[in-house]
């Protein structure tokens, strides 16, 4: 097993450590991605896993929410104050709090982080439904369109670029913060980021930091692409 | 290795599964009647503890030993204590390696407030008698002590032990050689720190510098003669490397911190073989092999599930 990973084929010398072990401790070290290939594939599934459904949850409230409060002013300053309060709650005691009612579970950091993303994502819905202008809902009106098809067909594809936008920055943002989840056990990558940071352990804080970067571009890249696949008429439009 | 990896796979396979079936399943965490295990599965168990070197190992040692008894394992490593003791006492975590002052001083200031009189001395029995009674009120029973015991301890650099022909602390206050110290930031004022090494042992200390406890910055300070006496854990693997020896702590200052299963007590009234297999353990662990174990993971930077593997084979306790 440690055959493959060598550098020295010389196993009678003790000498020249592998660049992971404590003496060399380099930031790069292939050899380390190579020993570790199997915990950082199984931390890297854990967090997109936790990274996708946060934010879907958040997604799913924030249209709930968006749509009860839009046509009624107070709701909607309340809304927009009540989700920018709940952000600024510190995540180690979210966690611990929430760990009290689901256990050491993904569903804390799920329901944690879902929370947290509220704070852009609610925001942002109610921009992209503001944004529908209103001679377009006044034409379907009267093209005989009821409340729940206006929605869907009219104001949901319009509202969708501006609803992509935020989105976009929840998911970079819950990206990173997946990672806190190491709090209740759940961290996705973090949890071998917070061991590398304790013990000095170079290769793993860079690893694991550079694997956090590079999810969060691939995911920006696919929303990117689904925004541009169901929103054809945006392409083309200089503005 | 590739049974880790196994495991290691399920565990995930478990997570995401959970996902899914998030709220509807309220015993998620794998516990599918295992054909393989045959007669020999018993249910689910979830291993917790706090996350760092030592306590990894000794999660996947406690964690080990039970998969051989046939158990389900799943292991979830917190940021604190605070964090998994509810857990435990509810019965959602089923065991956790603890440092038997380290508990005992949490349960005490729980139960009696953070001004309440400490529990704990250096004693092992007086100690566990105390803690066990605090550990009961909140469900939550400890198994037998192990050997190994993971204190605050002093070290100097071996040059400096052998010149001054020091190998414990009454050596070093009888020299009355001026010492700076390099430990926690709160070490100025406790009895297990300097308040103590100056008025148990007498040690002339002139200078308490905050370089953390064990840190890098306090062992190159030492070796650097920045200090000439540096705080260090009786577990560190490193300290040989280093070049430090341990300065033996003869008047028993620090409180013992052996390391101890605490279980659920309902839960291990319902599986009373899990103290057998842990005890086992216990009897065998002592402070070397600990540090020994500790060192192969933060120097060699093995996997600790590797080591602990390697551990029980060697002493024959799997099978």
């Amino acid at each position: 097993m440690s055959l493959a990973a060598g550098v020295t084929p010389s196993p009678l010398l003790a000498a020249d450590p592998p660049c992971y072990a404590r003496s060399v401790n380099a930031w790069i070290c292939p050899e380390y991605v190579e020993k570790y290939a199997p915990e950082l594939v199984d931390a890297t599934v854990q967090h997109v896993y936790l990274t996708v459904t946060s934010v879907a949850l958040g997604l799913v409230l924030a249209v709930a929410l968006a749509l009860f409060a839009r046509n009624r002013p107070r709701m909607r300053s309340l809304l927009m104050g009540s989700t920018t309060i709940v952000y600024t709650i510190p995540s180690l005691a979210m966690f611990s709090l929430l760990a009290q009612a689901t256990g050491l579970s993904p569903t804390t950091v799920i329901v944690g982080l879902g929370l947290y993303s509220l704070a852009i994502l609610v925001r942002n819905v109610l921009a992209g439904l503001d944004a529908v202008p209103d001679e377009v809902i006044e034409a379907a009106t009267g093209l005989g369109y009821g409340r729940l098809r206006l929605l869907t067909r009219v104001e949901a594809p319009l509202a969708t670029p501006i609803v992509m936008a935020g989105l976009r920055v929840a998911t970079v943002s819950t990206v990173a913060m997946v990672t806190l989840g190491t709090i209740v056990a759940y961290g996705g990558l973090g949890n071998m980021l917070a061991n590398g940071i304790d013990d000095s352990f170079k290769a793993q804080v860079l690893t694991t930091s550079v694997l956090c970067v590079v999810l969060a571009v691939l995911l920006d890249l696919v929303l990117v692409a689904f925004t541009r696949l169901v929103t054809p008429w945006t392409r083309g439009v200089a503005t | 290795m590739d049974s880790t990896t196994l495991r290691r796979v399920r565990r995930v396979a478990a997570t995401l599964a959970c996902g899914v079936a998030l709220v509807a399943l309220p015993a998620c965490g794998g516990d599918d009647p295992n054909p393989q295990s045959g007669d020999r599965a018993k249910g689910p168990v979830t291993v917790s503890g706090q996350n760092f070197t030592e306590m990894q190992i000794l999660a996947e040692l406690y964690g080990q030993m039970l998969e051989d008894e046939g158990y389900d394992v799943t292991q979830k490593l917190v940021d604190t204590r605070a964090v998994y003791m509810d857990q435990l006492s509810s019965n959602k975590v089923q065991v956790v390696p603890e440092y038997l002052a380290g508990i005992g001083d949490y349960l005490n200031t729980q139960a009696n407030g953070p001004t309440a009189k400490p529990v704990t001395s250096n004693n092992v029995e007086q100690t566990l008698d105390a803690v066990n009674t605090l550990a009961e009120s909140v469900g939550v029973t400890l198994l037998e002590p192990a050997a190994a015991t993971d204190q605050n301890a002093y070290a100097v650099t071996k040059e400096f032990a052998e010149k001054n022909d020091l190998t414990t602390l009454s050596d070093l206050g009888a020299a009355k050689l001026p010492v700076k110290l390099a430990a926690a930031p709160d070490c100025k004022d406790r009895q297990d720190c300097a308040k103590g090494l100056r008025e148990v042992y007498g040690i002339d200390i002139t200078e308490v510098l905050p370089l953390g406890f064990g840190s890098r910055e306090g062992k190159d300070a030492a070796t650097g003669g920045e200090v000439q006496l540096v705080q260090v854990a009786t577990t560190d693997g490193a300290l040989e490397d280093d070049g430090l020896v341990l300065l033996e702590d003869d008047k028993g200052l620090q409180p013992a911190q052996n390391l101890i299963p605490a279980v659920n007590s309902q839960w291990l009234e319902d599986n009373p073989d899990v103290s057998t297999a842990l005890n086992e353990l216990s009897t065998a662990l002592t402070t070397e092999d600990l540090a020994e174990l500790n060192a192969k993971v933060d120097v060699d930077r093995e996997k600790p599930a590797d080591v602990a593997k390697e551990y029980l084979e060697d002493q024959g306790l799997l099978g």
